[in-house]
């Protein structure tokens, strides 16, 4: 009954269940939940790890998109002054072809007028050939002879032209 | 003896020592004494031991049941929902036993090391300090009241289940014999690591430093080897004197009441009661801080002396 007095049952019940309740706890509490506990931890440092490289790899998209952005932007710009280029060319190009084909018109109008011109003139002086011989033939009241109607319209036509010159 | 009978006896002063010695210390011969108390003596090496299940014998199956249930329930559903938040307890445990291991195990006995020893050190802290609780709660001391009053009014037997019971009812890490053996494991552990880490004859070397004068090993050798013996009755004594120290001085404190009852009179044993319970309360809020820390120091020493043996530099 004495507080300190050796017991050797009791040691010896102690040490049993010492040994046993440290196997069972070894075996079904403490290296399943060291092994868990390591496994949670490695999975944090892991995460940890991942969202580091991620927000790296944001950090780097995000130069690359704006010097992606930067680049286009100054493409967009040549582009913009090129095209800008090309079509004043093109338009002075028209302008010059359009132009020459006006002259062309011109020129050809001119022709054909000048042409048409001549022929109403031919047709004119016949008109006025035979409107003359009418009127001399009635004026003689005898039909003047071919050679002298040739003879006749001839130097008056002379004189027709020596006229229209001096006009 | 049994606060029942407490109750019904003549109480005198002179009584209480015994009294408070008596539900501290160990009894033979009362916890399941109706079977088999003939054969229970066996011959060990010509020496005769007594293997009856006493008070802390029963109360260490108790304290045992109760910590592999409660801890091996906890962590099995712990870890077997990965994904769950643990529960309030499971989160204690979870806590010391991070604690134990970043600031006990990897410090005392390293980061390659501390893994083989864990289960051995979370074993002791553990089983120390649920044994230091559950001795806090007198259950069997209240399972004895029942008992032997209800033997009073005749309603069980003299010898019911609950009267048997009470003879339980204190802290088994108050008996040297459990602390015994506890530093004994702790002893074959720190043995044991120098060994694994050294092979054995080196790890006897090891006990003196090395380049030392040759007179002097006269002197370190003796010391070094007393020094390994008395590690562990140190670690004996301490949690046995703390935790009987607590328990005695909590029952005297109750006994005040009976004294005072005894001695003044009845009028001067109520009135004696609230000063008794108050400073009963306040030793036991400071009884399981002490339980704690004595758990914690158990645990803290073993590391540190296989530490010890493991890095010999130091």
């Amino acid at each position: 009954m004495d507080l300190l007095t050796p017991d050797l049952g009791t040691y010896i019940w102690s040490l049993f269940i010492f040994m046993t309740v440290l196997f069972v706890l070894k075996r079904f509490a403490w290296n399943p939940l060291l092994d868990f506990l390591e496994e949670r931890e490695e999975d944090i440092a892991n995460s940890l790890k991942m969202a580091e490289s991620a927000k790296s790899d944001l950090e780097q998209i995000k130069d690359e998109s704006q010097k992606i952005l930067d680049q286009a932007k100054k493409e967009g710009k040549v582009i913009v002054i090129d095209s800008k280029q090309k079509a004043e060319d093109a338009a002075n190009n028209i302008l010059e072809k359009a132009k020459v084909k006006s002259d062309e018109f011109i020129i050809d109008a001119k022709s054909k007028i000048e042409i048409e011109k001549q022929r109403a003139i031919k047709e004119i002086k016949e008109e006025v050939v035979d409107l003359s011989i009418d009127l001399a033939s009635k004026i003689l009241q005898r039909n003047v002879k071919d050679d002298d109607n040739e003879k006749f319209i001839k130097s008056s036509l002379e004189a027709m032209n020596v006229d229209e010159a001096k006009s | 003896m049994i606060v029942g009978e407490k109750i019904s006896e003549k109480w005198s002063m002179d009584k209480a020592s015994d009294y408070a010695i008596d539900h501290v210390a160990d009894s033979k011969n009362n916890i399941f004494e109706l079977e088999s108390l003939s054969n229970r003596f066996t011959e060990i090496f010509g020496i005769s031991v007594d293997f009856g299940i006493s008070k802390h014998v029963f109360l260490l199956f108790f304290v045992s049941l109760i910590m592999v249930s409660t801890i091996v329930a906890l962590v099995q559903s712990y870890i077997s929902h990965k994904k769950n938040i643990p529960n309030k307890f499971m989160s204690m445990i979870e806590m010391m036993v991070v604690y134990l291991r970043e600031d006990v195990l990897k410090n005392s006995i390293g980061d390659k090391e501390h893994r083989d020893w864990a289960p051995l050190i979370y074993t002791i802290f553990f089983f120390v300090l649920f044994s230091n609780i559950l001795g806090l709660i007198p259950i069997f001391d209240l399972s004895g009241l029942i008992g032997s009053l209800g033997y009073k009014f005749e309603f069980f037997e003299k010898y019911n289940i609950l009267y048997i019971l009470s003879k339980g009812g204190n802290t088994v890490t108050a008996n040297v014999n459990v602390t015994f053996a506890l530093a004994t494991i702790s002893l074959i552990a720190f043995i044991g690591a120098g060994i694994k880490k050294y092979g054995f004859i080196q790890h006897w070397k090891n006990l003196a430093p090395s380049g030392l004068p040759w007179p002097l090993y006269f002197v370190v050798v003796p010391i070094e080897f007393m020094g390994l013996f008395i590690r562990p009755l140190a670690l004996t004594l301490r949690l046995a004197g703390n935790m009987m120290g607590g328990h005695i001085a909590l029952v005297i404190f109750i006994t005040f009441i009976f004294s005072a009852n005894a001695e003044l009179g009845a009028i001067a044993g109520f009135a004696m009661a609230p000063f008794s319970v108050a400073l009963a309360l306040g030793l036991t809020m400071l009884e399981l801080l002490v339980a704690v820390i004595q758990a914690y120091v158990f645990a803290l020493l073993t590391a540190v002396f296989i530490g010890m043996a493991i890095h010999v530099d130091h």
